[in-house]
């Protein structure tokens, strides 16, 4: 009750704090052509050159701009000439992110004549990419220690950090990929661990707001779709045997398989949609995490028009909502990376399964 | 729309990125975690596996212990018994041994004893006779002179001997 209390004074003290300036922003908010929560909602998903700074909408970390020129020559510049759309001229060359049109959001060549021209490739250092090296560092910061710890102290098990650490390694290891690909999971494990780390690393840090957080790392197609390709790749190229006459030539009755193909064909496309499936689930989850949070955030400023009480009952309801959906995504952060690494692992598995025949062929040798 | 169209530098980068990490974490991380943690755990199993070995034989040697006393307070039961037995035997056996020295003793006793008497009887008889031999010499003696006082005389005798006795 006393904290309920706390609650009520702290929002109406905002709402009181609020209103004098929401009433001065809204005649500027208008001439720049209106609040736009579309806008806002895609610009803070999706990437960008240049990073955000808290409470500053003016100025970015500039971070690298590397392009290829449709001819073939290699430009690099900071992403602070072409912070807010400014057109950048490089000699020859005129650069800049256009505000509208379709290659809205994406540094583009101006040529003489105003027309647009995308580059050959765009290689850029953007906030993303930057997040991701970030992310790298942090998962070697965060699993190193685990690995000194076990070479310097052998079987003792660590504390702290460290341990919570490795206890969530084991977790992995133990309870996932051990019973699902048993005498292989030493040469499958180090990328299905590394996978998990990664991508659990990568979710928490997007929930983190400022600097070096706060991107939109799994929820990116970009990202999701590499890592799942790296797990198709896996899967079809250790595969056994037996998991391509599972495709190419399945337990099936003789007229579902040879006159016309149905079963090769439902096969193939089922060994297709396992990585966009595993693409998909991570790119929605993480990134409706993401939206769900900046909707219940933007409410309070879409309230903003209906004035004083409902303002102040819009940022009561939306800070609580969104302290509640970001402890969400802690734990939807975990869940989706195992998901992930799980979904590898058996698919990585069954393609690693010996058949009847063959297992029989094989287990005087093995055992 | 933007977001579901997938960035060829981010791609690229992504890729790069986790074959970075990837490689890294492969070299110096995954092969001593792996190892550490498999061989903690064979040897918390192999301590396990001690341990319930080590109780059983402790189980065993406390049942075999058990066994041992069971079987050395039977013995000393028996020796016990055994000892009560010959006690009680050496007792008997003493006893009719002094029952039969004592027997023996006694009949030399009695034996001695009558003799004693036999000796006694003799002697008495003798010295009765000797006394009567006297007496009668004396009131032989004195048969003439006067009868009152041979009378005297032989009450006299007489009361010497009832006294002597």
């Amino acid at each position: 009750m006393k904290n309920l209390k706390l609650i009520l004074a702290l929002s109406l003290a905002l709402v009181a704090f609020v209103l004098p300036q929401r009433a001065a922003a809204s005649s500027s908010d208008d001439a720049e052509g209106g609040f736009s929560p579309k806008e806002i909602i895609f610009e803070h998903l999706g990437d960008g050159y240049g990073w955000e700074v808290p409470f500053d909408h003016h100025h970015r970390i500039p971070l690298p701009v590397m392009v290829w020129a449709d001819n073939g020559t290699f430009h690099c510049f900071s992403s602070s000439h072409i912070d807010n759309h400014a057109l950048y001229i490089d000699g020859d060359y005129a650069w800049q992110v256009p505000a509208e049109g379709p290659n809205k959001g994406k540094v583009v060549r101006i040529l003489p004549d105003g027309t647009e021209q995308k580059p050959a490739f765009d290689m850029s250092v953007t906030k993303n990419v930057c997040a991701l090296w970030i992310a790298v560092l942090v998962t070697l910061a965060v699993c190193l220690p685990v690995a000194r710890w076990h070479k310097k102290h052998g079987f003792l098990a660590p504390r702290g950090f460290v341990g919570a650490v490795e206890s969530l390694m084991e977790f992995i290891y133990k309870g996932v990929i051990k019973p699902t690909l048993g005498e292989d999971s030493r040469k499958f494990a180090p990328y299905l661990l590394t996978v998990f780390m990664f991508i659990f690393l990568m979710n928490l840090l997007g929930l983190i707001v400022v600097f070096p957080g706060g991107a939109n790392l799994t929820g990116n197609i970009a990202v999701t779709l590499v890592l799942s390709l790296i797990t198709f790749f896996c899967t079809n190229l250790f595969a056994r045997k037996h998991y391509w006459k599972e495709i190419f030539w399945p337990d099936v009755p003789m007229f579902l398989k040879c006159p016309i193909p149905i079963m090769q064909v439902i096969e193939l496309f089922g060994a297709l949609t396992k990585p966009a499936s595993l693409t998909v689930r991570l790119f929605a989850n993480m990134m409706g995490g993401h939206m769900i949070v900046i909707v219940l955030t933007l409410i309070i400023f879409i309230m903003a028009d209906f004035g004083a009480a409902a303002t102040g009952m819009a940022t009561v309801v939306s800070v609580f909502f969104s302290i509640f959906m970001l402890l969400l995504d802690v734990l939807v952060s975990f869940i989706q990376a195992f998901v992930f690494t799980m979904l590898s692992t058996t698919f990585i598995g069954m393609a690693r399964e010996k058949g009847h025949d063959e297992h029989h062929a094989h287990s005087p040798a093995t055992n | 729309m933007e977001l579901f169209t997938p960035d060829f530098g981010l791609i690229f980068w992504m890729f790069v990125a986790f074959a970075v990490l990837f490689l890294l974490l492969w070299k110096f991380a995954w092969p001593a975690i792996m190892k550490g943690v498999d061989s903690r755990a064979e040897l918390i199993d192999k301590g396990v596996l001690y341990a319930r070995e080590a109780k059983e034989q402790l189980d065993s040697a406390k049942e075999q212990a058990e066994k041992f006393e069971a079987e050395a307070r039977s013995r000393q039961a028996d020796i016990l018994r055994e000892a009560d037995k010959m006690k009680s035997q050496i007792i008997e056996q003493a006893r009719t041994e002094a029952s039969r020295e004592a027997k023996k003793e006694m009949e030399a006793a009695k034996a001695a004893i009558e003799q004693a008497r036999k000796e006694a009887r003799q002697s008495f008889r003798d010295e009765v006779s000797a006394a009567a031999l006297e007496i009668a010499t004396q009131v032989v003696r004195n048969q003439l002179a006067d009868p009152k006082a041979q009378q005297k005389l032989v009450d006299n005798i007489l009361d010497q001997i009832e006294t002597a006795d």
